[in-house]
Formats: structure tokens, C-alpha cells, sequence
């Protein structure tokens, strides 16, 4: 039978992506977002489900297990960014990005990290991004909550070890997808120009470094900051 | 959502000896209400316990269909924690589900 990978934030972007490469690698796909998906695949499994909501995310991921499967791979890719100087963010952005990004994927962790303890362990993937190495000006709440994901990554990976369970975290540079499209253009490109290799990032590079982190041979690398075009 | 009290009970000693069979440990073969789960009387170390409350978490849904996390903060809050004994943890737990059944 095959395995169940769970990927947060498959409407669009990224998670859509990602959802689409394990499906057709084979894997059973189970995916949330707070709106719906027009994803449509026998192997595809939607819900609605706003990761920062610790109810919903319980029953979610209870659900996954009693209908599906238990989960092997969660990959914590919802997340949410806003740019704005630091004096002209609004109090609101900075709890809506802290939401999503570090307590939903505090909470998805947690609760499938559970359910992996007693299945014989997993793979968990958190999203980061070079704006916390980089410390982008304009995108210091976004950088801020990247910077706690990291932490939590690295002090999962140490509690989890035992548990056969790796924790893992990758960091893409700009990729073309709706969470960048509000950024001007000059920013991007000097983003970039900070960048060892100085292009855009792509979906197939971060398609890369999932299989790399799921991949069986990978069972000894935790605790691992990934991040893409050479930004260290 | 329910569970009797002592079906309740029933399922955290089983899960305890379980538990103790694992470890090697008699103690937690027989257990009862006043049985510690922690502090220096209780035969579990730290990461036994956390597996011990996952593993009621676990069981309570699987058999129970009782979705509820026992990490609470009122629960982290309380100066007498409902962990100290199984007794209390019962006790805790059928107080939370009864929380969530009113909500
Ligand atoms: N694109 C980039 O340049 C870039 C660079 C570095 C890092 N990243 C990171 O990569 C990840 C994916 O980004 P993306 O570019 O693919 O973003 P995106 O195109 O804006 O897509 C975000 C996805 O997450 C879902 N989502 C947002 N908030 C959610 C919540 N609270 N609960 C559940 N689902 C939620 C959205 O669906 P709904 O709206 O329906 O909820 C959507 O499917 C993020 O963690 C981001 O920080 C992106």
C-alpha cells in the first residue's frame, strides 16, 4: 500500500505543487486549506482546515488516520506573508502572520507527531525562507515568524529523534507563486542579486529538496535548515 | 461524546501496564486510583508519561471517537497538576470532555 503524506496549504502555490509531484509519484495525498480545492485526483483528499484553529487540526488529522491512513510525511507549507516597513505594520498583520506560520505549524506538528509515535515514526518538512537569513527589510514579522519555525525545527528534531520521527525545514528563495506578487519588482531583483545563484527559484527546486528529506536514505538527517540558491 | 468513569480508568490501567510490561517495570501492572504518575514516587520517567498521555489521547479517539488534547493550559496552570495520580487524570480527562460536549 502506499503511503500517506499530509501537506498543509494545497490550494495553491508551493502546496499545490508539492501535492501534485507526490501524486504522481504515487503517494495518497491528503491536503488542507481554509477555502476549497479544485485539486482532483483518486488519490487527493481535501480539507477545509485553517491550521492556526487547534480544534480543527485535532479532528483533521484524527480524521486523516480513521477514513485514510496514518500519516508518514507532514509537510508544513501554509503560510502567509506581508510586506510593509516595520513602523507601518499594522498589529493585526503580525497575529495573522504569527498564526498561520508558527502556530499552525506548532499545532500540525503536534498533533501529527502524536499520531507518528505510535505508527513507527515520519518525516516532518516546515517551511522557512531566505528573508530570515537575509533579514529583508520590509518583511521583518514575516522573517520573525521563519525565524521561530527554525528554532521549533531544530528543538522538534531533538525531541522527536527517539520517536523515529525527523524534522526538517526548507527555505526557498523567491518563487513565483500569489505570496510574492504584491512585492515590486526592484525589491525582488536585489533580493536575488543576494543570492549565490541569482535566479528565481522554482517549483521543481523545492520539489527537490522534499523527495531529498522523504526519501528512505535520509533517516539520519534532522534538524536541517535547507536553504535554496545558496543563501546560508 | 462520553465514556463511563470506569471504563475510563479501565483504559489508563491498561495502558499503564502495557506500559510496565514494555519496561520491565511490576509496579504498573497492578495500579490503582492513588497510583502516582509523577513526582519521585512514580515509576515513570518524563518521556514515559508523554507517551502515556499520547497514548490515551490515541485510544480515546480510536475506540472512543473522543477527539481532545490532554496538553491544556488549564490543565499546566493548576498548582495541584490532574496528572499526579490516575484518580485525578481521570477525573481531568472526563472534565474536559464534558467541557468540550457544552461547548
Ligand atoms: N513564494 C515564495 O516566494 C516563497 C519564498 C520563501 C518561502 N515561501 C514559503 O512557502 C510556503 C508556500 O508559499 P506559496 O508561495 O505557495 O504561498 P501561496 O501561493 O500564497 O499559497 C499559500 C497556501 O497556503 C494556504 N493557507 C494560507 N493560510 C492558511 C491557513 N491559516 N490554514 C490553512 N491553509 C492556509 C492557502 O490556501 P487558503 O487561502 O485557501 O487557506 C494556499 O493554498 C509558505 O510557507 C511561504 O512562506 C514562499
Amino acid at each position: 500500500m502506499s503511503d500517506l503524506a499530509f501537506i498543509t496549504g494545497t490550494r495553491k502555490g508551493i502546496g499545490r505543487a508539492i501535492a501534485e509531484h507526490l501524486l504522481s509519484q504515487g503517494w495518497i495525498v491528503a491536503g488542507c486549506s481554509r477555502r476549497d480545492n479544485d485539486l482532483k485526483h483518486e488519490n487527493y483528499h481535501h480539507f477545509n482546515c485553517d491550521v492556526s484553529d487547534e480544534a480543527a487540526v485535532i479532528k483533521t488529522i484524527k480524521t486523516v488516520k480513521k477514513t485514510l491512513q496514518p500519516i508518514k510525511v507532514l509537510i508544513n507549507n501554509a503560510g502567509i506573508a506581508s510586506m510593509n516597513h516595520l513602523l507601518l505594520t499594522p498589529l493585526k498583520s503580525y497575529q495573522d502572520i504569527f498564526q498561520t506560520n508558527v502556530q499552525g505549524t506548532f499545532l500540525m506538528l503536534r498533533e501529527t507527531a502524536k499520531q507518528m509515535s505510535r505508527t513507527g515514526g515520519g518525516r516532518i518538512i516546515n517551511f522557512t525562507s531566505i528573508a530570515n537569513p537575509l533579514n529583508l527589510e520590509g518583511e521583518a514579522i514575516y522573517a520573525a515568524s521563519k525565524a521561530a519555525v527554525e528554532s521549533l525545527t531544530k528543538t522538534a528534531a531533538k525531541e522527536l529523534a527517539e520517536m523515529n520521527i525527523t524534522v526538517n525545514a526548507i527555505g526557498p528563495t523567491p518563487v513565483e507563486t500569489d505570496l510574492i506578487k504584491l512585492v515590486p519588482k526592484e525589491k525582488i531583483d536585489s533580493l536575488v542579486k543576494q543570492q549565490s545563484i541569482q535566479r528565481l527559484g522554482t517549483h521543481e527546486d523545492i520539489l527537490n529538496a522534499v523527495d531529498f528529506f522523504i526519501k528512505p536514505q535520509s533517516d539520519f538527517i534532522t534538524g536541517q535548515i535547507l536553504y535554496l540558491g545558496g543563501v546560508n | 461524546m462520553s465514556i463511563e468513569r470506569h471504563t475510563l480508568l479501565n483504559l489508563l490501567q491498561t495502558i499503564l501496564r502495557e506500559l510496565g510490561e514494555d519496561l520491565g517495570k511490576d509496579s504498573l501492572l497492578q495500579t490503582d486510583e492513588k497510583t502516582p504518575l509523577f513526582g519521585s514516587r512514580s515509576e515513570l520517567d518524563s518521556m514515559n508519561l508523554v507517551n502515556f498521555i499520547t497514548e490515551i489521547e490515541e485510544r480515546l479517539s480510536d475506540d472512543y471517537n473522543i477527539d481532545i488534547t490532554l496538553a491544556n493550559s488549564s490543565a499546566m496552570s493548576r498548582t495541584r497538576s490532574p496528572f499526579l495520580r490516575v484518580g485525578s487524570c481521570v477525573d481531568y480527562i472526563i472534565e474536559l470532555i464534558d467541557k468540550q460536549n457544552n461547548e
